[in-house]
């Protein structure tokens, strides 16, 4: 069973750090929003209550900014500067391109049925659409987050009733940014049926090949042509480690549905 | 590549630098400042030479509001003597006169009032804001909360360093959603609003294509791979 590796280890630790913060400011910031339920007093009370969820907020928000800019870095290291923008033009590239259009409308015809399924690339469209999604996520929530961060000091950068507006904006990117985690991004990733139980590529790092020719057929045969895909294949991880990845991952599935289910069922009961 | 890499490095400590002097950079005595109506405080209280006409000390952004709505504006300016008419802001206690006033909570008679973030959240209680009796209305030449010192003498009691702007956030924040809201306060109403167009924009795309998508693979004969 060959296996093609598709995320680095640097990539993986990126997502492993950016889900557990987004899975702590989630709890944190729901068991303050919702301090005055039976469910929001018990979610902060695993973060030390009210005042000290408040505390861990911040912090983890500064260290997801710091992991966007830590990101930044990093896609500047790696961007293929040579020849320039051509490379970030291609398939190996997370820009938009004209053909996730194309791709995005095919797929749509074969969910209805109409069409075969596309021949999808390195990257698809739902994926870059995550992939910019955090972006812009950590740029209004981290924005807002930031001003929020101390009100004195912000109310010198802008009018004091302008913390009333952040604070909603806060809340709504919030609300938006959990529920197509906790829903969409889960969905797709994981409980499809193609996918079902898990899709482990985010933290094994490799796909099975058989799969990956299905799924992403486009790349498979580009890196065929170009004789890269010999130098891509792997070996499975041994069985303790997917175990722990399935373990893993279950775990932090069910805390995040234990958060969304609690949120939309005692969302009449909280003074907005 | 690696000379790329300490540029990006360097345009992120500069960011970085700049973001921490946001948060520590010795903050000016903002409490401390004075702020003087442009129009007529101090003309009201002394018949002097008017020469403290404007400021003492410059107001940042706020100005302090000390003109009767849609009452008095321009040849008729708001004045203790001219204001014999009862103007429901303008009282020393706002509750002179009110029935049944004493023994009741505030929550009773202000049941909006008691929705806001200090009151359901950090527990305040109404006086610890509005003061003891008599309460004055907000904008009563006296009131503790009057813009024009309430930064100093309420929000500063427990936010140090509270100035005119930060005083300016609207403790009893409207519903960001109703209609009135438009008129009392547009700011609110529009982000809220856009924001959530944003969010229902998102998941109108991805709700139904996601859905679509689960109901076809799940409808699918077998597994296709290896095709
Ligand atoms: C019996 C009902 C009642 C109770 C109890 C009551 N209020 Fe009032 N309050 C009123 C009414 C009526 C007015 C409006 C007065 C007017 O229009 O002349 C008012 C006005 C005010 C105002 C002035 C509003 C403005 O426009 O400036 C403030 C501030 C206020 N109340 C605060 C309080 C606080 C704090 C408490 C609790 C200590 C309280 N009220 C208890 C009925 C009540
Ligand atoms: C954090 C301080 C604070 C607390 C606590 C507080 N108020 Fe106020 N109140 C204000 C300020 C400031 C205003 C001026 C308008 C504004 O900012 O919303 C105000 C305005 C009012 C008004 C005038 C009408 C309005 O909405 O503008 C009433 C009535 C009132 N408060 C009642 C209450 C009652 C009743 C409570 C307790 C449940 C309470 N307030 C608690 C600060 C406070
Ligand atoms: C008696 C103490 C007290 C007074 C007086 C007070 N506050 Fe507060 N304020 C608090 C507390 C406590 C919190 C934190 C509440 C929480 O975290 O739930 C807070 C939080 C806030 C916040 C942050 C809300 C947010 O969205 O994060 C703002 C803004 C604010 N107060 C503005 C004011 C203004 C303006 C005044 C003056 C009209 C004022 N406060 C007067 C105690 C006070």
């Amino acid at each position: 069973m060959s296996r093609i590796r598709r995320f680095t280890l640097a990539q993986r630790l990126f997502h492993l750090l950016l889900m557990l913060s987004f899975m702590t400011q989630a709890a944190t910031g729901l068991g303050r929003m919702y301090i005055e339920t039976k469910w929001g007093s018990l979610v902060a009370s695993f973060f030390g209550g009210y005042e000290l969820s408040l505390t861990i907020h911040k912090w983890v928000g500064l260290f997801m900014l710091s992991l966007l800019g830590a990101h930044i870095i990093y896609v500047l290291a790696t961007i293929e500067w040579r020849g320039f923008p051509r490379r970030l033009l291609g398939p190996d590239s997370l820009l938009p391109h004209k053909d996730d259009l194309k791709q995005a409308l095919g797929h749509l015809g074969w969910m209805l049925g109409l069409a075969p399924l596309p021949r999808l690339d390195r990257w698809t469209y739902w994926e870059k659409f995550d992939y910019w999604a955090v972006f812009w996520g950590l740029f209004i929530l981290g924005g807002t987050g930031l001003l929020l961060f101390n009100p004195v000091a912000s109310s010198r950068l802008l009018p004091g009733w302008g913390l009333n507006v952040t604070l909603w904006v806060h809340r709504i990117e919030a609300a938006l940014a959990m529920a197509h985690i906790f829903v969409i991004h889960f969905f797709i990733g994981h409980l499809r049926r193609e996918n079902f139980p898990m899709d482990l590529v985010m933290f094994e790092g490799s796909v099975d090949r058989a799969k990956l020719s299905h799924e992403r057929p486009a790349w498979v045969e580009r890196l065929q042509r170009e004789g890269r895909l010999e130098d891509l294949q792997t070996l499975p991880k041994p069985f303790p480690w997917r175990a722990a990845y399935y373990i893993f991952g279950y775990a932090a599935m069910i805390a995040c549905l234990f958060l969304f289910v609690g949120a939309l069922a005692y969302s009449r009961l909280v003074t907005w | 590549m690696i000379r790329i890499g300490c540029r990006g490095c360097l345009s992120w400590c500069l960011l970085v630098a700049v973001g921490l002097g946001f948060f520590f950079w010795p903050p000016e005595a903002t409490a401390q400042e004075e702020v003087a109506s442009a129009l007529r405080r101090y003309k009201d209280r002394e018949a002097s030479t008017g020469y403290y006409e404007e400021y003492e000390v410059r107001p940042r952004r706020q100005r302090p509001l000390v003109g009767v709505p849609g009452v008095a504006r321009g040849s008729f300016p708001y004045s203790p003597s001219a204001a014999a008419v009862r103007i429901t802001t303008r009282l020393a206690d706002s509750h002179r006169g009110v029935q049944f006033y004493y023994n009741r909570r505030c929550q009773d008679c202000h049941p909006q009032q008691a929705r806001d973030y200090h009151t359901t959240r950090g527990k305040l209680t109404c006086r610890q804001c509005h003061g003891g009796e008599p309460i004055a209305s907000i904008q009563h030449y006296y009131s503790p909360l009057n813009p024009i010192r309430r930064h100093a003498y309420v929000c500063a009691k427990c936010h140090q360093g509270a100035s005119t702007s930060f005083a300016s956030y609207v403790v009893h924040e409207p519903s960001p959603a109703a209609l009135e809201t438009r008129r009392s306060f547009p700011v609110l109403f529009y982000a809220f609003w856009i924001m959530v167009a944003l969010a229902g924009g998102t998941f109108l795309v991805f709700l139904p294509h996601t859905v679509l998508w689960g109901l076809r693979e799940l409808l699918a004969r077998r597994r296709k791979h290896g095709e």
